[in-house]
């Protein structure tokens, strides 16, 4: 409440402005970037990757290997942090593309944004020769990266399908056959029985969403019923019956005392893994090797399948969510940066070393001939977890429509679950509010 | 003033030649201007421009990356948004509650700082100081550690005592009060700063009359330092009141706004529609709309307080 406060607000404001102006004039030079684009050799140049925590430290690694084969490409990896890197792409694209690096690491949610709000943001990499790997990805990925006019904005790299990873000593204390459970709500009544017997609860939701991804178990559902926040045609669907029937089994969950609160966000759900408040963890592909390095101690305690169906007989594998490499429209390396793209994402070898050491599950279906995804795995009770996502993988499974509007998305649905979760409000009333409040913000039609 | 300056010359040393007497005084003229020049030049390219720029950016809208006039549509759409509403009435509540608590607080304090039975005062006027100047994000940092519900300090320290674990930030009424106890902590010593300085201009004798005359401690208080404080207590509502709708730092780093919207303030909302929706339109108009706002709220503390003797 003082000068700085303004200062910084200011600061804001200046920062806003400033990335309207030069999303202007990026327009209207927008024929000198593609024309510079194709230009910059494809063995040389110097070329700079943005990516985060995990997926860096494994491209940092390949670095070296890759050098021994182009020694003139120059490859600095700089970990910008998640969600850092969102804000930092989104200004630095509306500035233009001025201190944006060349390499970006851009995952399903934001993809669609950048694509639209700044369509000469990411080069197309269709140019660079990217069509040739259409069919080498998991089904549905191609439908995400490429959009209208057959442009290819990215490349797949990680595809993380649902998952139920679940304490299975927890499960026997509680005479729970975990395998049997056919659809969620077999898996409610399993709660109470695990609740009764061992007092865990089966799983965890940030209820009062401290970070934006709290409804990821609610999007779980809806993906697990085929459906999403919006249509292929983009308009909402946030209030359809498969979606206040997901809302509902949350509510009942919640009601029956089965949902231990994950306030805090991250760390509250390390913090609940390392105390095993919860039996459950419907988390997808990638969230394998979190709890492996949480609770080494807690080996050949866990257990892993493919999450229950919404509906009797209806489908338990979902592709989640998945991550991508893309060249900035900016980078004066692009063919450079795509020969970097092409080494890390389309070589089963550099997948798999990914694979070995952070447990990235790829998008990239050669992959998957090597023995790591088909051999027994200690921490998961000898089961052979990589086969299992992989039979996912293999399933068909939508691609879902995160639109550029999805962020607003999330924030009214955090908002309904929040209700739903804190003050016990009714799934369908809420969800209809947050799909007209929805629609109101973005200008899309309601559909059910 | 030109001609003043003109005549000066005039009658200046009768020996210089006429021409050489003309420098000095084109230089003289010139020279205020080169002066005040950086100063305008980086006023002009980083404050006047991005805010007339964001003028022109709230009468347009983004589609598909191209920016379309679409006159005063971002203004009506605001009318029209529970969330803006939700973030007016949010920060209304912190102006008309936190905000005199807190003035209120610094009086106190100023007194308090400003009394010579107190002993090493500097170090207490330090240390009430010293959150001023604590870094905005390490300072949010610390409180959600404190206060978080699981394995915050302040939790632990109560359950010592019996007391439940309160959901300081996760609870949509104890997320408001936890705000403002953070705002409080933060900036009532810069308030009681400024309030002190005041206090000590207030002449000894005003005291020693006061006393004369049989006012105790609360009638001097009351009939000497309250209204001596006018003029600083004018400054600091004024700021404060800007600094309360300016509001972004504290919520967006303790509670992002949540739970359910309960701490979402114009500044917060601000930034989520700049920079999670990129909607910089709908965004610039929030902000002329809260400068308005600020503007209003200005005129009418000025006119309510400031215009008595």
């Amino acid at each position: 409440m003082d000068m700085e406060r303004r200062r910084v607000l200011r600061m804001g404001g200046a920062l806003a402005a400033g990335a309207g102006l030069t999303g202007l004039t990026a327009c209207s030079g927008s024929g000198d970037t593609g024309a510079a684009g194709s230009a910059g050799a494809k063995d040389k140049g110097a070329i700079t990757v943005w990516s985060w925590q995990g997926p860096a430290a494994q491209m940092k690694a390949l670095v070296p290997e890759f050098n021994k084969k182009f020694p003139d490409i120059e490859v600095t990896v700089q970990d910008i942090g998640n969600p850092a890197i969102w804000d930092k792409i989104t200004t630095a694209m509306g500035a233009g593309g001025s201190g944006l690096a060349d390499v970006l690491h851009i995952g399903v949610d934001y993809l669609p944004g950048y694509v639209e709000k700044f369509p000469n943001g990411l080069a197309d990499l269709g140019e660079l020769g990217a069509d040739r790997y259409k069919d080498a990805f998991a089904r549905g990925l191609w439908e995400t990266v490429s959009g209208k006019g057959g442009k290819v904005s990215a490349l797949p790299w990680e595809a993380n399908s649902a998952g139920f990873y679940y304490r299975a000593d927890i499960f026997e204390e509680a005479g729970v056959d975990a395998d049997a459970l056919g659809t969620w709500d077999d898996a409610i009544e399993a709660g109470k029985k695990i609740k009764e017997k061992t007092g865990t609860h089966l799983l965890g939701i940030d209820k009062p969403a401290s970070e934006a991804d709290a409804a990821n178990f609610f999007q779980l559902l809806l993906q697990l019923e085929g459906t999403f926040y919006f249509n292929s045609d983009g308009d909402i669907t946030l209030d359809s019956p498969e979606a206040v029937r997901a809302m509902t089994i949350i509510k009942t969950m919640n009601d029956a005392g089965l949902v231990s609160d994950l306030a805090g966000g991250w760390t509250a759900l390390e913090t609940s893994v390392k105390k095993g408040t919860a039996a459950v963890l419907p988390w997808p592909t990638w969230f394998g090797g979190v709890i492996e390095d949480l609770v080494p101690e807690e080996s050949g305690k866990w257990k892993v399948r493919l999450p229950p169906a919404v509906r009797r007989g209806g489908t338990n594998a979902a592709t989640v969510n998945s991550t991508h490499l893309a060249v900035a429209g900016s980078s004066k390396n692009q063919a450079a940066a795509w020969t970097f793209i092409e080494y890390v994402l389309t070589r089963p070898a550099s997948q798999v070393k990914i694979y070995k050491n952070q447990g990235i599950a790829p998008a990239l279906m050669k992959a998957y001939d090597d023995e790591v995804f088909h051999a027994p795995s200690t921490f998961f009770s000898g089961q052979k977890k990589g086969e299992i996502f992989y039979e996912a993988l293999r399933a068909p499974s939508p691609a879902f429509n995160y639109t550029s509007d999805y962020a607003r998305a999330l924030k009214v649905v955090t908002d309904a679950q929040t209700k739903v979760l804190l003050k016990g409000a009714d799934p369908a009333t809420v969800l209809k509010a947050a799909a007209g409040q929805l629609a109101k913000q973005t200008g899309r039609k309601v559909v059910r | 003033m030109t001609a003043t300056l003109t005549e000066v010359d005039k009658d200046g040393p009768p020996t210089a030649p006429a021409r050489t007497a003309r420098r000095p005084w084109q230089g003289r003229r010139l020279a205020p201007y080169l002066f005040v020049l950086p100063a305008i030049a980086l006023f002009a390219t980083f404050k006047l421009y991005p805010i007339a720029w964001s003028f022109v950016l709230s009468l347009h809208k983004t589609v598909d990356g191209v920016d379309t006039y679409v006159g005063a549509d971002n203004y009506t759409r605001l009318l029209d948004d529970p969330l803006f509403w939700t973030a007016l009435k949010n920060t209304a509540v912190i102006l008309v509650v936190q905000v005199p608590l807190m003035l209120a607080l610094a009086t106190g304090l100023a007194v308090a700082l400003n009394s010579t039975l107190l002993r090493g005062r500097s170090v207490f006027r330090l240390g009430f100081f010293m959150p001023m100047v604590t870094g905005l994000v390490a300072y949010g940092l610390i409180f959600s550690v404190l206060l978080n519900k699981e394995y915050g300090l302040l939790n632990w320290l109560l359950s010592g005592i019996g007391v439940d674990a309160v959901p300081w930030l996760t609870d949509p009424l104890w997320a408001k009060l936890s705000l403002g106890l953070a705002l409080t902590w933060h900036y009532t010593g810069y308030n009681a700063v400024i309030l002190l300085a005041r206090l000590q201009t207030i002449p000894g004798e005003l005291y020693d009359a006061a006393s004369v005359d049989g006012a105790g401690a609360w009638a001097s208080f009351r009939h000497v330092t309250l209204p001596g404080l006018r003029p600083a207590l004018l400054l600091t509502t004024v700021l404060s009141t800007i600094g309360t709708l300016q509001i972004f730092d504290e919520p967006y780093i303790l509670t992002g706004g949540g739970p359910d919207n309960a701490t979402l303030t114009i500044g917060v909302y601000l930034y989520q529609n700049a920079f999670t929706y990129f909607d910089f339109g709908y965004a610039s108009a929030i902000a002329y709309a809260l400068a308005v706002l600020i503007g209003i709220l200005g005129v009418i503390q000025f006119r309510v307080l400031g215009d008595k003797p």
